[in-house]
């Protein structure tokens, strides 16, 4: 009678819905709106909540272990769930999490078991599987980890993408501070994980829902890691490579998705030095019952050929015990705040809007979260930067260095997260929130915080500005760019900008504010000042003045999204003072220096993003090398690099208005030029993996970049990051070449029974580009370099 | 307890959970919730090339796998050659066409796409069943365009989106693509992804046996834009094979040709206009080519002849010495 019951129950509450959403969505004339906001529905309710009211979770630490030295004798595999719109049991899920890594992992995709839901798999689609592997990997060599014995993986973690569902606390042991040590311990401000009573030291019992007055959102509205909130961080070190089993738990009925989101999933980490087996390549995906193992190698670029006998003690890895374990590559590599997601074909905005998103610290003898301890600062011959962290752990300390998920949403009338997927030119939500709380409050120390600000939206561009209740600019510094510190500070407000400049889709900022400089008490805000009027991409910056005064009436989600209450600091602020690296004073991080001789010997490639002309008129095409505007095909291979070189890619906005957010994977680049000038303060000093084109402020209609891939070979991404036009199908296939290769990996293509391969075809510019060097046509910048 | 029940109860109670065992088992209509269903989808009346009246909800769309494009009979260029790729899909996709897969074609012109206009241009294509070709009320298409997140065509039928929508509505799936994608990848949606029962019919090679396909501008637009009509060695489709078409026309002829055969048959090309009648009326759309792009694919359309040729008097030497 369960059975039935809860089949009733869906039924129900997927009509209500269903009328719901279509009344939400059904008239044109939304679409017609002078502000389109959220794309294509009403207003989401917010259902008497007010703004900061609740306390903003922290990110929860997925927590590694030891790889095991031999195969489990008494594990098991994960069980189906019984129902077939269902994603995999809570206890089950828990039982996964908390047991060791089985079975162990393997070179080649494993294809000596089938998917342990095979048999369920069967029932639900009406067939037998023929055939079926534990393993979603593309079999065989070109899908084999890359120099496996060489980084084979010496810590693990494994998460089940899942439904919506209460957290069992399954993770508390596994974080780093173990609620012990400093504002995670008993009576620092981040004990507490929820803000409410039973909550301390846990976060057993956290639900997933926007605001404590908002709905629970149904298993199938919402679907992240584990399946639970907190969203997750992955705490990594260099030198340490870690094997990721991502258990696909979802619904096998592929209709359960509550209006969006695609069950197959493929994960990229973004921007890791990985090889592309380990990429989330876009046609890589796997299947509800199957795991992925995804190894990242944790190596600095530059391996094979720099600092290879591991000498510079600013290549390393913090060990644990006050040291530094000395690793290859070349320092100025060095990587700290990312991110992973999915990156299905088709289906990535609806995937990573639903909760497929992560983020992930690099720590490194440069970044290493330790404050006041061997730091640069106090003798140059130290690597430690000491940025604002914490004292109390080795390394990883997270009490004044947090990560912010910053990202826009939209609910029907039921309080359900929505999407509207008939619309191309992007979507945006008319809410905000920040690690999935909507309009949350953070308390902080009057002291220094690092604060890494991640853009996790579809289509949603934001200027951010930071300001104090009477709409006085607080002042801070930029030290990182898309989550590479940077060779000098920026401070905020500068010369070129007041506020933090446009911060694109997945580009990440990671800032230092001094909280000191304001007595306990005090309310300090985030405001989003940057306009949309639809999701192609972002109009004018508002005046902070008209935003905070209540004369601003347009854009719902520009205004204050998050409040930050300034607290007594009763420690000591051991942290690096950034005013002590801005450009004329010390380094952080510099640059790698590019040969110029390399760089006159570059091939060039472009990239042209937009509607292009002629007959592929659809939205939305790239033109490669001067070629017609193309859609993806992830079997048309449109450049294929050769390992080590160095490259230069001109990126290319359209003409006509549109924003791209252009994310390279693999490798991060240095930004010569934008439309032939110099760039911004705040990209001289960067290393970038996310070039946004377009006319929206800070952009530029051309940026020209150095890149080079080095260390793994395989197939590769590039694309735009408003994830609405990547899906319709702003994206296009690179290789990257060992030397001599002339055969192109062939294509995986997916299907319940397992992967298989079909041929691959390339452009006729694939290995040449187009000529050599920078773009005749791009100006002094190109020649500034260094 | 239970065993205190009366024995037909337990039988009706045991019909009861067959029956829902069934409902669970067949696959995806029964537990769909998508908000793309009948309450979004305006249930409008076409016609169809026979003059049949359909509902486009009840008898188009619901608990269908269907491929649905924007299409006028008078269109000159794109909608002809929209049209040859999807029967390439169709072709691709084999025995699925018309048994769980359905393609539909709707009249963006209805004014003057009535049946018989449809049936004209089904007959030009050789369209296999299957596919049903559609017009009604302009009103009622805009309407159908909007719902799919497409520019009405208004008035306007040459502008008109040539986006090609796949989709499953019993899953709430809809995938958007262009008629310039890979046939193939269109062909694996609709047999794979969109399919969950179905059999992925695709081949299946190893990663050993794929090797790349190494190719050249030409290569690129013989395959987007020739290939659906054309084979080189591979015999007439709906337009002529051109192997060798070189040695039997002149290069300013054939380059004319490909960039405006629409101009050449208006002035009666006495090569051009006979061929019209043998190949069905059906007349070799303006593809927009460059004088660049037309270079590179007459030189493809040689290099591939020649390959085809060598083969054959290799395979013809063969034959002689056994």
């Amino acid at each position: 009678m369960s059975t039935i019951r809860s089949l009733a129950r869906v039924g129900l509450t997927a009509s209500l819905s269903m009328l719901v959403v279509s009344a939400a969505i059904a008239q044109t004339p939304l679409e017609k709106r002078k502000y389109n906001i959220p794309t294509g529905m009403v207003a989401s309710p917010v259902f008497g909540a007010q703004p900061f009211t609740q306390k903003m979770v922290m990110f929860e630490e997925f927590g590694t272990r030891q790889m095991p030295e031999a195969e489990c004798t008494n594990c098991s595999e994960v069980v189906a769930p019984t129902d077939c719109s269902k994603s995999m049991n809570a206890d089950k899920i828990d039982f996964t999490i908390k047991q060791r890594l089985f079975p162990m992992p393997t070179r080649e995709a494993n294809l000596s078991r089938p998917n342990p839901w095979q048999a369920k798999v069967g029932e639900c689609i009406g067939r037998t599987l023929a055939t079926s592997y534990i393993e979603g990997r593309p079999p065989g060599e070109m899908y084999a980890h890359q120099r496996y014995d060489e980084f084979a993986p010496k810590v693990y973690f494994q998460s089940v993408q899942s439904g919506a569902r209460i957290n069992g606390g399954a993770r508390d042991a596994a974080q780093m501070h173990r609620y012990q040590v400093g504002e995670f311990g008993p009576g620092g401000l981040y004990h507490n994980t929820a803000g409410a009573p039973g909550f301390e030291g846990t976060t057993k019992g956290i639900d997933i829902r926007l605001h404590p007055k908002m709905p629970v959102q149904d298993a199938n509205s919402v679907w992240t890691f584990d399946g639970t909130l907190p969203p997750k961080l992955l705490m990594a070190r260099y030198g340490e490579p870690i094997l990721f089993r991502h258990y696909n738990g979802l619904p096998i009925s592929v209709a359960a998705n509550n209006g969006f989101g695609n069950h197959l999933i493929t994960t990229h980490e973004h921007n890791g030095h990985n090889p592309a087996e380990s990429d989330g390549f876009a046609g890589a995906y796997f299947y509800p019952g199957q795991f992925y193992d995804y190894r990242w190698p944790m190596q600095l670029a530059g391996r094979d050929s720099i600092n290879t006998d591991a000498s510079d003690p600013r290549a390393g890895m913090p060990d644990g015990a006050g040291g530094v374990t000395k690793i290859r590559g070349d320092w100025h590599e060095t990587m700290s705040t990312h991110w992973f997601h999915d990156h299905m074909i088709d289906y990535t905005a609806q995937n990573v809007y639903k909760g497929n998103a992560a983020m992930m610290n690099y720590y490194s003898a440069v970044d290493r979260g330790r404050e006041g301890y061997k730091c640069h600062y106090a003798d140059p011959n130290n690597a430690n930067l000491c940025l604002p962290s914490g004292t109390g752990l080795d390394w990883g300390n997270r009490d004044y260095d947090v990560n912010l998920l910053i990202a826009d949403k939209a609910w029907d009338t039921n309080g359900q997260l929505a999407f509207n997927i008939f619309n191309r030119d992007g979507f945006l939500g008319d809410q905000m929130t920040v690690n999935w709380s909507w309009k949350p409050y953070m308390d902080v120390r009057a002291r220094k915080y690092r604060l890494r600000l991640l853009n996790g939206s579809v289509s949603r561009y934001f200027k951010l500005a930071l300001v104090t209740e009477k709409g006085e600019r607080v002042p801070f510094y930029m030290i990182a760019n898309d989550g590479n510190i940077m060779e000098h500070a920026v401070p905020f407000p500068n010369a070129e900008a007041q506020d933090l400049p446009t911060q694109g889709i997945a580009e990440r900022f990671d800032i230092v504010v001094d909280f000191s400089r304001y007595p306990a008490g005090t309310k300090l805000y985030f405001v989003n000042t940057l306009e949309h009027r639809d999701g192609a991409g972002p109009k004018d910056e508002v005046s902070l003045k008209d935003i905070l005064s209540g004369k601003y009436k347009g854009d719902p989600a520009v205004g204050k999204f998050m409040e930050f209450r300034v607290q007594a600091y009763a420690g000591q602020d051991l942290s690096m003072n950034p005013a002590d690296y801005v450009e004329g004073k010390k380094k952080m991080i510099p640059r790698a220096v590019i040969p110029a001789a390399d760089l006159a010997s570059a091939h060039r490639r472009t990239f042209e993003f937009g509607h292009s002309g002629g007959t592929d008129e659809e939205p939305w095409t790239i033109k490669t090398d001067g070629g017609k505007g193309l859609m993806a095909d992830i079997h048309r291979v449109s450049a294929a690099p050769e390992m080590g070189q160095w490259e230069i890619w001109r990126i290319e906005g359209a003409s006509g208005g549109w924003s791209h957010p252009v994310h390279v994977h693999f490798e991060e680049g240095q930004i010569l030029t934008r439309d032939g000038k110099p760039p911004p303060i705040w990209e001289r000093w960067a290393r970038k993996d996310v070039y946004r084109v377009g006319p929206e402020p800070n952009g530029s209609r051309t940026v020209e970049i150095a890149i080079r891939f080095r260390e793994f070979a395989g197939s590769y991404v590039e694309h735009c990051h408003n994830t609405q036009h990547e899906d319709h199908s702003m994206l296009l296939r690179w290789d990257v070449l060992r030397p001599g290769q002339t055969v192109a990996v062939p294509t995986p293509e997916g299907a319940w029974e397992g992967v298989y391969y079909e041929p691959t075809f390339v452009l006729p510019t694939w290995r040449t580009g187009r000529g050599t060097g920078p773009s005749p046509n791009a100006g002094p910048g190109a020649g500034a370099l260094r | 307890m239970t065993s205190a029940r009366p024995a037909h109860a337990r039988r009706w109670a045991g019909a009861l959970l067959a029956a829902i065992g069934i409902w669970l088992l067949w696959p995806v209509a029964a537990i769909a919730q998508s908000p793309w269903g009948r309450d979004y989808w305006p249930n409008v009346s076409l016609t169809t090339q026979n003059g049949g009246q359909v509902k486009f909800y009840d008898d188009v769309l619901h608990g269908k796998i269907v491929v649905v494009n924007f299409i006028f009979t008078r269109c000159g260029d794109v909608c002809p050659l929209d049209t040859a790729q999807l029967k390439r899909v169709q072709e691709l996709i084999g025995d699925h066409a018309g048994r769980d897969v359905f393609m539909y074609s709707i009249s963006v012109d209805p004014e003057n796409d009535t049946p018989e206009a449809l049936r004209g241009f089904m007959e030009k294509f050789d369209i296999k069943p299957g596919w049903t070709f559609l017009t009604g009320k302009r009103a009622d298409i805009t309407l159908i365009q909007s719902k799919f997140g497409l520019e009405p065509a208004g008035d306007k039928p040459a502008t008109h989106s040539t986006t090609i929508i796949l989709a499953n509505e019993a899953t709430g799936q809809f995938v958007k693509r262009s008629p310039y994608d890979n046939p193939q990848m269109l062909a694996n949606l609709l047999t794979g992804q969109l399919n969950p029962s179905g059999r992925n019919s695709g081949s299946r090679q190893s990663y050993a046996n794929a090797v790349a396909v190494a190719t050249d501008e030409g290569a690129q637009l013989f395959r987007t834009r020739c290939a659906s009509c054309h084979a080189i060695g591979g015999g007439d489709g709906l337009g002529p094979d051109l192997l060798m078409v070189s040695s039997r026309r002149s290069p300013e002829w054939l380059a004319r040709f490909i960039r405006e055969p629409d101009k050449m048959l208006a002035e009666k090309d006495v090569i051009a206009t006979p061929m019209v009648v043998k190949f069905r009326n059906l007349p070799m759309p303006n593809l927009q080519l460059s004088q660049k792009n037309t270079a590179e694919l007459m030189a493809f359309i040689d290099q591939e002849s020649r390959k085809v040729m060598e083969e054959r008097a290799a395979a013809q030497h063969g034959a002689n010495h056994h």
